[in-house]
């Protein structure tokens, strides 16, 4: 069957099996961001916004996300300058092996765009489906509080 | 990937969904977030019915709320209505469940039509006396607990919506549950709902869960307790006649015998909490 998505802004039509995943389709058409990792909605490091919300894209069959508007880390830069949330999860060191980050920073921008002053404790739990076995977590809360001071301050947010 | 699924159908009525689901039967499968139907497929699935052109993502407070059925999880922690619905306890359970990724993607019709046993939400339905909206043809109404006691009956049904009465005035719920890490399912979970007057149980409705079995209410101990002062004391023989009750079985995450002495715990909590008398996480 045929979908149509909106992905990172531009409209794309693509052949699909009933059956797969957005994960598995966003891979094979090039946006590896999007990872595999456990396949059942557990680790996150398949997160990608659909519809503007953060979800697990190994949950999601493609059928359904016919019509939809899917975000993947490869569109949140603006041509080569990196969003603040990018940005920050760099210069603050939250990033080891990087097989999470790009889910955790989509979860990050799915809470600052809706919550632009986020308290430690709502940071925590916006990032509570994307496991890390690197960075504890720690400097990952913190390039979220950095990115969002930079977004109120920059009017991002 | 679900090799075996051929199609997927977006109808735009109750009545076009329901007579796919009447001609196809087993291969036929509502589709709401998906997330079940990803993980726990049967292979007798051909072809999706999408519900998300049925206009059943809506929240409502009419003398209590009603959930549509492809309401997400989210949709209700964000919604004021479901905030302010029995002074914010079913948000907190909400809260509770699985990640904001898949509060994202879970709908309530979903949840009540898997029923796993696990559920967190299912219980606080259970003591929330919810009615659940099927379409078969047409609309009838069903109690929750009814629902699942008589399941067979109801199979295939399409939920469309799921409706909370209002609690009393002097209504109180509480809901506790435990789990191995913060992300897994309860090994048991406990609903409670009441109402106290005069020092003593106007109403209380129990519910416990994970046995490893769905919950269900314990309308024994309910009975029990109505009329009956409110003490430490009966609550805790009322704990304890729970911790009987339950359908406790061995299962990956727990022994039978540690799930009884999980109930009467959490059900001593849970009621301590809604008469007002909880002393905190040592109580």
């Amino acid at each position: 069957m045929m979908i149509t998505v909106s992905i990172n802004g531009a409209s794309k039509r693509w052949s699909i099996r009933t059956g797969e995943t957005l994960l598995s389709v966003l891979r094979r058409e090039g946006y590896l961001s999007v990872k595999c990792g456990c396949g059942t909605g557990d680790c996150g490091a398949c997160t990608v916004l659909y519809n503007g919300r953060a979800v697990n894209s190994c949950l999601l069959l493609a059928a359904k996300a016919d019509g939809a508007e899917v975000r993947t880390v490869e569109g949140l830069a603006a041509g080569d300058r990196l969003h603040p949330i990018q940005e920050a999860f760099i210069d603050e060191g939250a990033v080891q092996c990087g097989y999470c980050t790009p889910g955790a920073v989509l979860s990050a921008f799915d809470l600052l765009s809706r919550n632009p002053s986020p308290t430690e404790g709502e940071i925590r739990e916006a990032l509570s489906g994307n496991l890390c076995r690197c960075t504890g977590y720690v400097k990952q809360v913190r390039a979220v509080q950095a990115a969002a001071e930079r977004m109120r301050s920059d009017g991002d947010a | 990937m679900h090799h075996q699924m051929e199609s997927i159908e977006r109808p735009t009525s109750l009545q076009g969904a329901w007579d796919r689901k009447a001609e196809g039967k087993e291969a036929v499968r509502f589709l709401g977030g998906g997330i079940d139907l990803q993980l726990y497929s049967p292979a007798t699935v051909r072809t999706l019915v999408d519900l998300s052109g049925l206009g059943l993502a809506f929240i409502q407070r009419e003398e209590g709320l009603v959930l549509g059925a492809t309401t997400t999880m989210t949709e209700a922690i964000e919604s004021d209505e479901v905030g302010e619905y029995a002074d914010g306890f079913l948000r907190e359970i909400l809260r509770q469940v699985a990640s904001p990724l898949q509060r994202n993607l879970a709908t309530f019709g979903g949840t009540l039509g898997s029923a796993h046993p696990w559920s967190d939400v299912i219980p606080a339905f259970l003591v929330l006396d919810a009615e659940l909206t099927l379409f078969r043809g047409s609309e009838e109404t069903v109690r929750v607990e009814e629902y699942y006691a008589q399941r067979e009956a109801y199979a295939g049904g399409l939920i469309t919506k799921v409706r909370l009465p209002a609690l009393p005035g002097n209504g109180r719920c509480a809901f506790e549950t435990f789990t191995r890490t913060a992300f897994d399912v309860a090994m048991l979970n406990v609903a409670c709902c009441g109402a106290i007057a005069d020092g003593r149980w106007e109403d209380v409705r129990i519910a416990v869960g994970g046995t490893p079995a769905l919950a269900t209410r314990l309308r024994s101990v309910e009975t029990g307790l109505v009329g009956a002062e409110v003490t430490e004391t009966s609550l805790g023989e009322a704990s304890a006649a729970c911790s009987e009750a339950i359908e406790a079985r061995d299962d990956l995450r727990a022994t039978g015998a540690y799930r009884r002495t999980l109930a009467r715990q959490l059900v001593h909590r849970a009621l301590l909490d809604v008469a007002g008398l909880k002393k905190g996480d040592g109580a």
